[in-house]
């Protein structure tokens, strides 16, 4: 029974080693209470990121470049201040190409490799040689995304390469309330339809409902990339008064701003995160604006699920994996200590058969040795005193708990010699098989 | 530190196969080497025997005799003990064979 225990226990120490080494799979995603997967926010190719533009040959843009300071290719968006950079780029110049969003690979390494230009332009993002200026503040992503204007990275790299002294940084982007005539139109969209989107704008549709705002339907705005160098129309807090409690999204061509309920909790913490992240990507192509809402809308969702907000988190059903497994080390631990401990046991108490009959045959020749011992003599003395050593040793033998077959085979040399004593005395009912008929029976 | 109780058990689970494995076998030996050396000390206390019942001496049998208390004298394994009885038997038998004859 015992022996089987032991068993059952090394068995189960196995399995226990083999479930803990599955389950232990560690995984990249961490949230705060089961947030819905927002699947991949923005799929490589498959989000429209690629804007079908063309860049002449490698041979033509060479030309171009050295015909012109300045490149612009057809369908460019980016603008700078032209004194900002020309100040930031010294008595040495510049040479700047500057190339339309959404270039395929092949076709942002062709303009890349243009060695003529200082400083090549793809979409707004702003390279030179091998190093890259990045907005890494509001206020430039701002300038970036709404207006296309880059003087701040122009001009930080320009400064760089041309190892001139770090340029000024630009003033916040100028804010204006939008004219009466621009808010009636928005406002009756958005009474009409609960969006607005303006002409040049890229949002197709919006998303019917989204778990950035349970229970509430936001109100989208989208405009166009704005015109750089004059001040941008602020929505947000217009409409936030015309529509008191509903959530108000505005997108100025890439850039999105939050204004509503909760827009203090999160809306900061949301722009930078989503620029933080995708700046580069938003920069280089030419993303629909309903594809940008969306991922933006996933990366509201997850703040949300952050635990930003004062609201009870989701109910989480309860996961018996995750509870026991912290059990298992020792339940292996006490499995592994009960194996050895029966192992042990059954190592220091053998379990031995039960008496073979060697006290009674001892004793029994012993007698014998004792009762014949006054008639031998000469011969028969001999091999009585052979008898009587051979049953000392199988005494000893026993005593010592030595294997009772080897007692026997003790017992048996002293059973032969007082056989031959029985012989050489003539006296058959001594022999030993004789004598100890009647005693063993 | 939870790694710490894998590595416990796993020496403890090695130990006990390694312990299951060797004490028997230790044992065993230990007992087949005492079995051998009380089988030799028996037929040497017998052709002992012998030899004082002798008549005539058997110059052979005290060599044998000699040679295998030697051998139990040095206290040897199994295998000594082996030699030791087989000499102290055949010592015992040919004693045994002048007593008779």
């Amino acid at each position: 029974m015992a022996d089987r225990i032991r068993w059952v226990l090394l068995a189960a120490a196995g399995a226990v080693l083999v479930t803990f080494l599955l389950v232990q799979q560690q995984s990249t995603s961490v949230s705060y209470g089961r947030a819905p997967a927002s699947g991949d926010p923005i799929p490589e190719g498959s989000a429209g990121e690629l804007s079908g533009a063309t860049v002449p040959s490698a041979e033509q843009l060479t030309a171009m470049v050295k015909a012109a300071p300045v490149v612009r290719l057809p369908g460019a968006i980016a603008t700078w201040d032209e004194k900002a950079v020309q100040a930031a780029a010294g008595s040495a110049g510049v040479r700047i190409l500057v190339a339309p969003p959404g270039l395929p690979k092949e076709a942002r390494s062709r303009v890349k490799d243009v060695e003529d230009a200082t400083v090549q332009v793809i979409g707004t993002e702003v390279t030179g040689g091998v190093l890259q200026a990045s907005a890494d503040r509001a206020s430039e992503w701002i300038r970036q995304f709404a207006t296309g204007d880059v003087t701040e990275s122009l001009t930080t790299l320009v400064a760089h390469l041309n190892h001139q002294p770090d340029a000024p940084d630009q003033p916040a982007l100028a804010r204006r309330d939008p004219a009466a005539g621009e808010l009636a139109e928005v406002t009756a969209a958005l009474r009409g339809t609960g969006r607005y989107v303006a002409p040049g704008a890229t949002l197709a549709d919006v998303p019917a409902t989204t778990a950035a705002f349970p229970g509430a339907q936001p109100l989208y705005v989208a405009l166009p990339q704005q015109p750089a160098g004059q001040p941008l129309v602020h929505f947000g807090p217009a409409l936030a008064k015309e529509f008191p409690g509903r959530p108000i999204v505005a997108m100025y061509g890439q850039w999105i701003e939050y204004d509503g309920p909760s827009a203090d909790a999160f809306a900061d913490v949301a722009t930078a995160s989503f620029y933080g992240q995708f700046a580069d990507r938003l920069s280089t192509y030419a993303y629909p604006q309903r594809n940008v809402l969306g991922a933006w809308l996933d990366r509201v969702t997850a703040i949300r699920y952050a635990g930003l907000f004062d609201r009870p988190l989701p109910y989480t059903p309860f996961d018996p994996l995750r509870v026991a497994l912290p059990a298992l080390p020792w339940l292996f631990a006490a499995c592994a200590l009960g194996f050895l401990v029966l192992s042990a046991r059954r190592v220091v108490r053998p379990d031995r058969p039960a008496g073979t009959g060697v006290p009674a045959r001892l004793a029994g020749l012993t007698a014998l040795a004792v009762e014949i011992s006054g008639l031998t003599g000469g011969a028969s003395a001999a091999a009585l005193t052979r008898g009587i050593t051979q049953l000392t040793a199988a005494r000893d033998a026993f005593t010592e708990k030595l294997p009772d077959q080897h007692v026997h085979g003790l017992l048996d040399a002293a059973e032969a010699d007082l056989d031959s004593t029985a012989g050489l005395l003539g006296r058959p009912e001594y022999r030993p098989a004789e004598y100890l008929r009647g005693r063993l029976a | 530190m939870t790694w710490l109780v894998w590595v416990l058990g796993a020496v403890v689970i090695a130990a006990a196969g390694v312990g299951v494995a060797a004490w028997p076998w230790w044992r065993d030996r230990d007992l087949r080497r005492r079995t051998a050396w009380s089988a030799a000390r028996a037929a040497i206390d017998s052709a002992a025997v012998s030899r004082d019942a002798a008549s005539t001496p058997q110059p052979e049998a005290e060599q044998l005799l000699a040679r295998a208390e030697t051998i139990a004298a040095a206290h040897g394994g199994t295998r000594a003990a082996r030699t030791a009885e087989d000499h102290a038997r055949r010592a015992d038998v040919l004693w045994q064979a002048t007593a008779r004859g």
